[in-house]
């Protein structure tokens, strides 16, 4: 539906026109930053009079000076023995390792599950089955299965991604207008042309879609992977602080995994503009 | 008319049977307790708790570990709890609204460090370059650490992990881990399969870091409903003299209450020091509301070994930790 309303749109709308909405959409920008700026703002401004006011308890919710003082602390001497960037890295090195895997096993699984009715009602129920299943119960099996090491936690990040990504790569796929398809197939194109050329070019910004929804359950089950005989990585930290009643080193964890979601998610969108430029 | 007086007369009695009552009831109490091998498995088998406050509706909960009983208490899941030292000194420290009002057990063998027999380990030198596995910030957390650190060896030169017990044993039959240092009933799974023990939690009592847990109440429960931390305590002391007249019958609670074989839980019942109410008073343990005992000691350097791991901010003055512990409620049931 977007993609033959974009193909049609495009040529069509003549220079002025375009030239017009740019200059109406640059203020638009600005006000939405304006706003998004708001509402932080008034965030901080109210976590900062709530604590500043002793309205509530400094265990549950420190000062935002102290939540800065554990983020320069945990950048500059670290946190029991790992720096925040080096936990971060062991965290990203672990989310991206089992998103890459669940993106080179759920692409191809969902193209051909789109493609073939066959392959469909096949894989069909292992991953209606599992997907539902919350990741902590998976977990003790996993544990039970591949160990306490990094196996067990990767199995998971990649068992909570790849439903997503198999699924709307699914709907992208079936979702190709068939024109398209006979239009190609008429003019001759092999089954490898049809797929390179009609299906993943047509279903690639839906795929990246739910890549980007993917990358987010990926992101979600992290803590509790990392619950499980880690000693590094910022679910790691958030988990252990909790035990000590840290919670300025748990509110610092927590703002340190939504910033960096955000900014990996920003990135998935770049390189989408960069691989798609149709989309 | 006649019915009318009745219901009114019945709504007055009602009143001022309320009003003569120095507390309200609770409708409910909830009891925290940790997955170790004590007496507060006798009081809640036999129900002894039910029998101090009828028609109070008592829910127990076990707990896996002093990190997810320190969050309980934090998230007001429980009115009553039970805490290792390590997680009491941080309670303490970090101001939870909670008062330690009765010893449940001392730590003898039944945590202990448990070392893989084929890996050829002798000494905690050994364990260089090993796998050890520990629920961090718990009573062994502690303890191994703290060894490690009296015998010269650095923590960094091996890899501690952090797992809780369940996991440890999970782990250990994988062959994940080389040693673990935790308690019954899982402890006894490691040593039945090609582990023995290396050093005991009593052991290093003797050395000068005992360990133990402490029965802790809510101190909001306590302001409002005094006379049933007094009940709590009356049916936890009935737990205890039972656990020391009747071993046999309290074994068998205890093989019944954890699923285990009787030995099994002949065995980690002597690796338990249960202490008779009468005697918790004394220097030894709680001391009085005068001249608080050697508990509060314990905490301080519990506390201040968690500063110097950066797990606590600060080390706090001794009165802070003498105000967390309360023989006020055990004396008062003892009746001193």
């Amino acid at each position: 539906m977007s993609i033959e309303a974009t193909h049609m749109t495009i040529p069509i709308s003549p220079d002025r026109t375009r030239r017009g909405s740019l200059r109406l959409r640059l203020p638009k920008v600005s006000r939405s930053v304006l706003l998004s700026t708001l509402t932080v703002a008034v965030l901080l401004a109210g976590w900062a009079i709530v604590t500043e006011r002793g309205w509530a308890n400094e265990l549950f919710l420190p000062k935002p000076q102290a939540v800065w003082a554990a983020f320069v602390k945990t950048m500059t001497k670290g946190y029991q023995g790992a720096t925040l960037l080096q936990h971060l890295g062991a965290s990203l090195y672990r989310i991206l390792t089992a998103f890459t895997l669940a993106c080179l096993i759920g692409i191809p699984l969902g193209v051909l599950m789109g493609v073939s009715r066959n392959a469909r009602a096949l894989l069909n129920p292992l991953i209606e089955f599992y997907r539902p299943l919350p990741p902590l119960g998976l977990y003790t099996l996993l544990v039970m299965w591949l160990g306490i090491g990094e196996s067990s936690k990767l199995s998971l990040l990649f068992l909570a991604g790849l439903p997503g990504i198999v699924i709307s790569t699914i709907q992208a796929v079936t979702s190709v207008d068939p024109v398209y398809v006979r239009a190609a197939q008429s003019l001759g194109a092999t089954r490898r042309h049809l797929l390179f050329h009609v299906y993943l070019p047509a279903a690639g910004p839906l795929i990246l879609a739910g890549m980007r929804i993917s990358l987010g359950f990926t992101y979600t089950v992290l803590v509790a992977a990392e619950i499980v005989a880690a000693s590094a990585g910022i679910g790691w930290m958030i988990w252990d602080a909790a035990k000590f009643l840290l919670s300025d080193v748990v509110i610092m964890g927590l703002i340190v995994l939504g910033l960096t979601g955000v900014v990996l998610d920003l990135m998935m969108r770049g390189i989408a503009k960069l691989l798609m430029p149709w989309a | 008319m006649m019915k009318r007086l009745i219901a009114t007369l019945a709504v007055a009695t009602l009143a001022l049977t309320g009003a003569g009552r120095a507390e309200d009831k609770p409708a409910k109490v909830t009891v925290g307790y940790l997955n170790l091998v004590n007496a507060q498995l006798v009081t809640k088998h036999l129900g002894l708790l039910a029998k101090e406050m009828p028609g109070v509706d008592i829910k127990y909960v076990k707990i896996g570990g002093g990190g997810d009983m320190l969050r309980a208490i934090a998230g007001n899941d429980v009115d009553f709890g039970g805490l290792g030292n390590p997680p009491t000194a941080i309670g303490a420290t970090r101001a939870l609204p909670i008062k330690g009002i009765l010893v449940i057990n001392m730590l003898d063998y039944v945590e202990s460090m448990v070392v893989r027999t084929d890996k050829n380990i002798t000494s905690l030198k050994d364990l260089k370059g090993k796998t050890v596995a520990a629920p961090f910030g718990s009573t062994t957390h502690y303890l191994l650490l703290q060894a490690l650190k009296d015998e010269g060896v650095d923590p960094a030169s091996m890899k501690i992990l952090d797992l809780a017990p369940s996991d440890i044993a999970a782990a250990w039959l994988r062959g994940d881990i080389d040693a673990a240092w935790f308690w019954e009933p899982n402890l006894g799974k490691t040593v039945k399969n090609g582990g023995r023990i290396l050093v005991t939690s009593g052991e290093m009592a003797k050395r000068g870091y005992p360990t133990w847990d402490i029965g802790v109440v809510m101190n909001a429960f306590a302001e409002k409903y005094p006379s049933y931390v007094d009940k709590f305590i009356k049916a936890e002391c009935e737990g205890i003299d039972f656990w020391l007249k009747n071993p046999e019958k309290t074994a068998e609670i205890i093989a019944e209450e954890l699923s285990l074989p009787i030995e099994d839980a002949q065995r980690m019942m002597k690796g338990t020091g249960m202490i008779p109410c009468s005697k918790q008073l004394t220097e030894e343990y709680l001391g009085t509301s005068a001249k608080k005992g050697k508990f509060v000691d314990t905490l301080i350097s519990t506390a201040d070994f968690l500063v110097k791991q950066e797990r606590l901010p600060k080390l706090l003055p001794r009165a802070d930790f003498e105000a967390f512990i309360q023989p006020a409620y055990l004396e008062k049931v003892i009746g001193r």
